[in-house]
């Protein structure tokens, strides 16, 4: 083949890997010279990645997690640049390297930096305990919260509302999980960043009443917001939105609509 | 660092924190698509074991070759597909693992950002409610040839159609996802 591909499933087929013979050869060869063909060549491979999520859900084992923790930790051990530290000369000799010299070191010296080092030492496990009580603390937070991202995904009433920015409004793109059962509600999304005396916030539009405040975030350009929130149980949605609104948030929204998406 | 702050990093920064060797960046990474590809690999192999050590091993390559990756060239979690099929493939057929994997080859564009659990969960609603709406003959083709590596002629073989019906069969199922799941 000296030309294109005459048709755009090509590329998909290819990258699936259902060609053979003369048709798989011809477009290898294309491809090799044709940079315009290797970009539609990628975005096929990416269409055809995304069968991958037609695959049961099967979580792997915590083990798998842990032997590869423990594999790039061996890793690192063995590694010469991972653990090497500056020495400086080694020192031989030296007023406390002779042993003569140390015997006339006085006991009342030897003392006093007994009780700097004891001193010291209780000191500093003094930290690290303080340091392995903060630690269980936050990874106590972070398992209850990993428990109810876990339980929200997983819950069959939990539903996805995509939000769609409004025109003249920063761009960006958001979804909300929402469980109304539990008030749980996750929010995730890529919004232009905010201006600093503003801060946008996201309400729940129940189906009656009015709205109610699911969060107020600060946008930073190039990372994914994202935040748990927890709301009261029971409340049916009609739509979510994100405004922006004066710094801080406010109890109701007072700005312009910046996403919406309906619930329905 | 929070799970909150992990969970908002994006690819990018992640696969940057482990070029400087950062542990919790791979925890984070793994966290964040070892599910997907669990999932790909029990379908493919049926095989818990393999597909465990398969993982495994995808994980330490983007451990070891986190300094090749280039955000600009293609999607973290598209190449991660990619790599986890042909791998899966290779050893369900007792292949040897394709070459080319290397993070600057193979590159995969991918019109979705999956960083986020919502996004991942909401592309697997609509790639299962796009395949759902395939005919039967037309989803089986193209799971024979996902799942299973098969090409047209061993699709044919494998189901007793004639060639050219499997070509396009496969041909209009793959028209039909493309549109149905177009950003």
């Amino acid at each position: 083949m000296n030309g294109h591909p005459t048709r755009e499933e090509d590329f998909d087929l290819f990258a699936l890997g259902a060609l053979e013979g003369d048709e798989k050869r011809a477009i290898e060869t294309h491809l090799a010279t044709c940079s315009a063909c290797a970009q539609k060549l990628a975005e096929a491979r990416g269409r055809i990645a995304l069968l991958a999520f037609a695959a049961p859900a099967a979580a792997p084992s915590p083990n798998v997690k842990a032997r590869l923790m423990s594999q790039v930790r061996g890793d690192k051990q063995r590694d010469p640049r991972a653990s090497a530290v500056p020495h400086g000369p080694e020192k031989t000799g030296g007023f406390f390297g002779r042993w003569w010299a140390a015997v006339l070191v006085p006991v009342g010296v030897a003392l006093l930096i007994a009780a700097v080092v004891l001193w010291t030492e209780n000191r500093r496990l003094d930290e690290q305990l303080a340091a392995l009580h903060a630690d269980m603390q936050q990874q106590q937070q972070q398992l209850q919260e990993a428990r109810e991202v876990a339980d929200l995904i997983n819950a069959r009433d939990t539903i996805i509302v995509p939000l769609a920015a409004q025109p003249g409004m920063p761009k960006g793109t958001a979804h909300v999980m929402y469980n109304a059962k539990t008030g749980m509600l996750m929010y995730e999304g890529l919004l232009e960043p905010n201006p600093a005396d503003k801060t946008y916030q996201l309400w729940l539009v129940p189906a009656q009443g009015n709205p109610i405040s699911a969060g107020v975030f600060n946008a930073a350009a190039t990372v994914t917001d994202h935040f748990l929130m927890k709301l009261p149980p029971g409340i049916a949605p009609k739509a979510f939105a994100v405004t922006m609104e004066p710094a801080g948030g406010r109890p109701q929204p007072t700005g312009p609509k910046v996403l919406v998406g309906a619930a329905s | 660092m929070s799970l909150e702050t992990e969970l908002r990093a994006s690819d990018a920064a992640l696969m940057e924190r482990m070029v400087q060797r950062d542990e919790a960046a791979l925890e984070a990474l793994y966290d964040r698509y070892a599910g997907l590809l669990s999932s790909v690999l029990n379908r493919i192999l049926r095989d818990t074991q393999a597909a465990e050590e398969i993982l495994q091993d995808i994980f330490y390559q983007l451990w070891r070759t986190a300094a090749q990756f280039d955000p600009s060239r293609g999607s973290l979690p598209g190449w991660l597909m990619v790599i986890a099929r042909n791998r899966a493939i290779s050893r369900l057929r007792q292949h040897n693992p394709a070459a080319g994997e290397e993070l600057l080859e193979n590159t995969v564009s991918l019109p979705f950002n999956l960083e986020g659990v919502i996004a991942q969960r909401e592309l697997l609603g609509r790639v299962k409610g796009a395949i759902e709406t395939l005919p039967k003959e037309q989803r089986a083709a193209v799971e024979l040839a996902y799942f299973e590596g098969l090409t047209h002629s061993e699709i044919a073989e494998r189901t007793g159609d004639p060639l050219g019906t499997v070509k396009t069969r496969l041909r209009t199922a793959l028209e039909t996802l493309k549109r149905a799941m177009h950003p």
